[in-house]
C-alpha cells in the first residue's frame, strides 16, 4: 500500500472501499466549494490588482470599486477558498486518523451550508457598501452570529469525532485543527463584541473604542493569521506531505514543541500592527519580542515538514504534488522570517502602510497557504472518487504558473513597499520632505501593473486546476455509475 | 503497510505509533541549530525588555534601562525612552529638523522681496512648497500646477485672473476666491450670443465674420451685454473682479485651443456666454500657517511670471 500511496496520482485500493465507513460525502463539498471560491476569489483580486495599475478600470460603479471589492477577495479567498479547504481536510483527516466516521452526518452537513451561506451573504453586503470596517471581520452582527453558531457546530462534530477514535492517540495534525477551531471561536467571539443599531438594522458599534479596539482588532487580525492561516494549515501538512511522501513525519519530539511554542507565542504579537501609534510602548515592545520568539516556533514545522522528505528527494523530480507540498513549506519559511523581521519597530517604520505587507501577507497567502491546499486537495480528490487524477502534467503547469505568479507578486510588492517606504521618509538639504505622497502614488503604478500580471498568473493555474478537478470528478462519477451496473449485473447473474 | 523506512541507515527509531495504515511519527531530537536558535532570541528578547518599556505591572510598567534627553520649556528632562520623548528629541535636535528650521527662520525674516532676490530662500522655498503645493493645491490645481482646462486655473501661465502679484496671490490663498460670471440664455438671443462670442475670438486674431464681430462689440460694450463692466472696454479683465483678460489667447475656462473648426470655437464660446459659471476656491487662512502661506505664495508666484 505504501509502494502505491508513493507513486503520484495513483490511489491506493483500499480508499474506494472505505468510503462506506467514512463520511466522504462532507469531504466531496467542502473541496469543490473549495475550488469553486478559489476561482472566484483570486478572480477578484486580479481585478482589484488591475483597479489599483488602471483606475479606471472601477467604471465609476460603486459596487465594484476597490474599496467594497477588496473584502470580497479577502473573505472569498480566506474564508471560502482557504475555509472550505480546511473544513474538507480536517474532516477528511480527522476521520481517516481516528479510524472512525464523522460524528452527525448532518449536523456536518449545516456546517457546509451555514458556511457557504454566511459567505455569499458577506459578499454580497460588502458590494452593497455594508461593512463593520474591520478588516477580515467585515461581516455585520447578522453574519457574524450564523458564523457563530457554525462555529460551534464544528467544534462540536470535531470533538465528538475524537472521542469517538478506535486509535489510542490522537494524531498530530488534530492538534493542530483543534486549536484552530478554538482559537478562532474565541477571536470571532471577542472581535465581533458589539451592539447592534437596532434588530432590522445592519449596523452595531463596537463595545471597545479607540486604541483599546484597535488592539482587539489586531489581536483579532493576527491571530487569523496565526490560527487560521498556519495552525489550521500546519495541520493540513502533517497528514499530506507524510501520506504523499510515503514516509514517517521527522520528529515527534519536535512537533511537541513547537505546536505549544506556536499557539502559545501567536497569541501575543498582534499589536505589532500597530507600532508607533497611539498605543503604549510597553504593548509594543512585547509584540516585538513575542514576534522575534516566534520564528523558530514556527520554522519548526517548516523543519518537520520537510526533513520528512529526507532521504526521498528524489520525488521533487516525480511528483508535482510534492512540489507543491514542499515549495508550500518554503514559502513558509520565508514568510516566518519576513513577519518578525517587519515586526521590529525600526524595520517597520519603514514597512508599515507600504506595499511590503501586501507582498509579505501573499507570500504566506499564495506561497504556504494556497500551495499547501493545492496539493493537498490534488491528494484528496482522487481518492474521494476513487480514480487517479486527470492529468499529472496539467498539475506540473499549474506548479509553475503558480510559482511565477507568486515571484512576479512579492518582487513588485517589494520594489513598491520598500520603494514607498524609503521615498516618504526621504529629505532633501534643507530638511524638507523630498516627496509628495502623489509622487510616490505616480512611482507604484509600474510595481502595481506587474503585480497584476503576477496576480494573473496565479489566477491561470486555479483555473487550470479547476479544469483538471472537474475532469477528474467526472471520471470519478462515471466509474461509479459503471461499478453500480456491474454490481448490479452479478446481483442478477447469482440470482 | 511497510516498515521498510525504519531500517534506513542512521535512522532514529519511530515512536510505534501509527495512524490510517502508514501514518508514522520518527523521533528524532530537536535540530541543535533550531534549538539554539530558539533560545538565541530568547537572549534577544530578554535583553530587549531590559533596554525598553516592557511588561506591565498594576497600572504602570518596566520602564527599562534606555533615557532620551529632551527640553521641555527651556529646561532639560531625562526620561525613560518612549515614542514621544523620542519625537521631541528628534524635532528638537535632529539633524534634518533643526537644518529646516534655520531655513524657516530665514524666510520669515525675509520680506517677499527679499526672498524672491535671494537664491538660497528661493531654492529652500521651493523644495518646501512643492510638498505643501502637492499636498494641499494638487487636488485642483495638479500636481505641476497646470490646473484642468474648464476647471482649475493654470498657474504655470502669466496669466492670472485675480492678479499675480505676491499680496494679491498671499489674498487668493488666505481667503480663497468666489469667481462667478452670469449665464445670458435670459438676457440675450441665440444669434446675440454667437456675435458676442465672435467679438470675442476677434479680439484673439480668431477668423471669424467681421460683420457678426461689430455686432458683439455692440452689445459687449453696450448696456444690452454689460460685458465691459468686469472684462473692461478694451476686453483686458479686471483682477478685483476676477474677470480674464480675453484678449491673450489664454483660455482656462474654454477649450478653444483644443476646438479643431470656427464653428466649434464659435460654439464653444457661445455656450460658455449662455451658461455662465461658478467657481471657488476654498480660504486656507485656518489650515495654513503664516509661514506656510508665505512659502507657498512665493512658489505660486515664480510658477509663472508673477507680476
Amino acid at each position: 500500500m505504501s509502494q502505491a500511496a508513493t507513486t503520484a496520482g495513483s490511489v491506493p485500493a483500499t480508499s474506494v472501499a472505505s468510503t462506506e465507513q467514512y463520511n466522504y460525502a462532507i469531504v466531496k463539498r467542502f473541496a469543490i466549494a473549495a475550488v469553486l471560491w478559489g476561482v472566484f476569489g483570486m478572480a477578484a483580486g486580479v481585478w482589484i490588482a488591475s483597479q489599483l495599475a488602471f483606475p479606471f478600470l472601477n467604471f465609476d460603479i460603486a459596487q465594484i470599486t476597490f474599496g467594497r471589492f477588496r473584502p470580497v477577495h479577502t473573505t472569498a479567498v480566506i474564508f471560502g477558498f482557504g475555509g472550505n479547504a480546511l473544513f474538507a481536510t480536517s474532516y477528511y483527516v480527522v476521520q481517516r486518523t481516528c479510524q472512525t466516521r464523522l460524528y452527525g452526518d448532518s449536523l456536518a452537513s449545516f456546517t457546509f451550508y451555514g458556511w457557504n451561506l454566511a459567505l455569499i451573504l458577506g459578499v454580497i453586503t460588502y458590494t452593497m457598501g455594508i461593512t463593520q470596517g474591520r478588516e477580515y471581520a467585515e461581516f455585520n452582527w447578522q453574519i457574524d452570529l450564523i458564523i457563530l453558531v457554525v462555529w460551534v457546530v464544528y467544534f462540536w462534530i470535531y470533538l465528538q469525532t475524537l472521542l469517538r477514535r478506535t486509535q489510542p492517540h490522537i494524531y498530530v495534525a488534530n492538534w493542530f485543527f483543534m486549536s484552530f477551531i478554538l482559537a478562532t471561536a474565541l477571536l470571532h467571539i471577542f472581535n465581533n463584541l458589539e451592539v447592534p443599531v437596532g434588530i432590522f438594522h445592519s449596523h452595531s458599534y463596537p463595545l471597545f473604542s479607540g486604541v483599546q479596539d484597535a488592539m482587539r482588532q489586531w489581536w483579532y487580525g493576527h491571530n487569523a493569521v496565526g490560527f487560521f492561516l498556519t495552525a489550521a494549515f500546519l495541520g493540513m501538512m502533517y497528514y499530506f506531505v507524510p501520506k504523499q511522501a510515503g514516509r514517517p513525519i521527522y520528529s515527534y519530539k519536535l512537533s511537541i514543541i513547537h505546536f505549544w511554542a506556536l499557539v502559545f507565542l501567536y497569541m501575543w504579537v498582534g499589536a505589532h500592527h500597530l507600532h508607533w501609534t497611539a498605543l503604549p510602548d510597553w504593548v509594543s515592545t512585547l509584540a516585538a519580542t513575542f514576534s522575534i520568539l516566534l520564528l523558530l516556533p514556527s520554522w519548526g514545522g517548516m523543519i518537520n515538514g520537510i526533513m520528512t522528505l529526507s532521504g526521498a528527494w528524489d520525488k521533487l523530480r516525480t511528483d508535482p504534488i510534492m512540489l507543491f507540498l514542499i515549495t508550500a513549506l518554503s514559502f513558509y519559511g520565508m514568510s516566518t522570517f519576513e513577519g518578525p523581521m517587519m515586526s521590529l519597530k525600526s524595520v517597520n517604520a519603514l514597512s508599515h502602510y507600504t506595499d511590503w505587507t501586501v507582498g509579505h501577507v501573499h507570500s504566506g497567502a499564495l506561497g504556504w497557504v494556497a500551495m499547501i491546499t493545492f496539493g493537498s486537495l490534488y491528494h484528496l480528490i482522487p481518492r474521494l472518487w476513487g480514480v487517479n487524477l486527470y492529468s499529472l502534467k496539467l498539475v506540473y503547469v499549474h506548479f509553475f504558473l503558480a510559482t511565477i505568479g507568486i515571484v512576479l507578486y512579492i518582487t513588485a510588492m517589494w520594489v513598491a513597499g520598500i520603494g514607498q517606504g524609503l521615498m516618504l521618509r526621504a529629505f532633501d538639504q534643507y530638511g524638507n520632505l523630498a516627496y509628495t505622497f502623489t509622487e510616490s502614488v505616480v512611482f507604484l503604478h509600474r510595481p502595481y501593473v506587474v503585480r497584476a500580471i503576477g496576480g494573473g498568473f496565479f489566477l491561470a493555474g486555479m483555473l487550470i486546476m479547476a479544469w483538471n478537478i472537474a475532469m477528474t470528478v467526472r471520471m470519478g462519477i462515471k466509474s461509479e455509475a459503471r461499478e453500480r451496473e456491474e454490481a448490479r449485473a452479478a446481483e442478477a447473474r447469482t440470482a | 503497510m511497510s516498515t521498510q523506512d525504519n531500517r534506513d541507515k542512521n535512522q532514529v527509531e519511530t515512536t510505534g505509533h501509527v495512524w490510517d495504515g502508514d501514518l508514522q511519527e520518527y523521533n528524532n531530537p530537536l535540530p541543535r541549530w533550531w534549538l539554539w536558535g530558539f533560545y538565541a532570541t530568547v537572549v534577544f528578547a530578554l535583553v530587549y525588555w531590559l533596554i525598553y518599556p516592557a511588561w506591565p505591572i498594576g497600572d504602570s510598567f518596566t520602564k527599562g534601562f534606555a533615557t532620551i534627553t529632551y527640553e521641555v520649556n527651556g529646561e532639560e528632562r531625562t526620561t525613560h525612552w518612549n515614542t514621544r520623548a523620542l519625537l521631541a528629541r528628534d524635532m528638537q535636535t535632529g539633524e534634518y529638523a533643526v537644518r529646516q528650521r534655520e531655513m524657516l527662520e530665514q524666510v520669515a525674516s525675509q520680506d517677499y522681496e527679499t526672498i524672491l532676490a535671494d537664491a538660497d530662500s528661493m531654492s529652500f522655498v521651493n523644495a518646501y512648497a512643492q510638498g505643501s503645493f502637492g499636498t494641499w493645491c494638487a487636488a485642483c490645481h495638479q500636481v505641476g500646477g497646470a490646473g484642468v482646462i474648464g476647471q482649475y486655473p493654470n498657474l504655470r501661465n502669466d496669466h492670472w485672473k485675480w492678479g499675480g502679484t505676491v499680496e494679491q496671490i498671499e489674498h487668493t490663498i488666505r481667503e480663497g476666491r468666489l469667481g462667478y460670471m452670469p449665464g445670458y440664455r435670459d438676457t440675450l438671443t441665440g444669434d446675440q450670443m454667437n456675435e458676442v462670442a465672435a467679438y470675442v475670438l476677434s479680439l484673439n486674431d480668431y477668423d471669424v465674420d467681421s460683420d457678426l464681430a461689430d455686432a458683439g462689440e455692440r452689445i459687449f460694450t453696450g448696456m444690452e451685454g454689460g460685458c465691459f463692466q468686469c472684462h473692461g472696454e478694451d476686453g483686458q479683465g479686471l483682477a478685483s473682479q476676477g474677470a480674464p483678460n480675453l484678449t491673450n489667447n489664454i483660455w482656462g475656462l474654454i477649450d478653444v485651443q483644443g476646438a479643431d473648426s470656427d464653428s466649434e470655437r464659435l460654439r464653444l464660446v457661445a455656450n460658455f456666454v449662455r451658461d455662465g459659471i461658478q467657481r471657488e476656491m476654498p480660504a486656507f487662512a485656518d489650515r495654513l500657517s503664516d509661514d506656510e502661506i508665505k512659502m507657498l505664495t512665493a512658489y505660486v508666484h515664480s510658477l509663472g511670471g508673477g507680476q
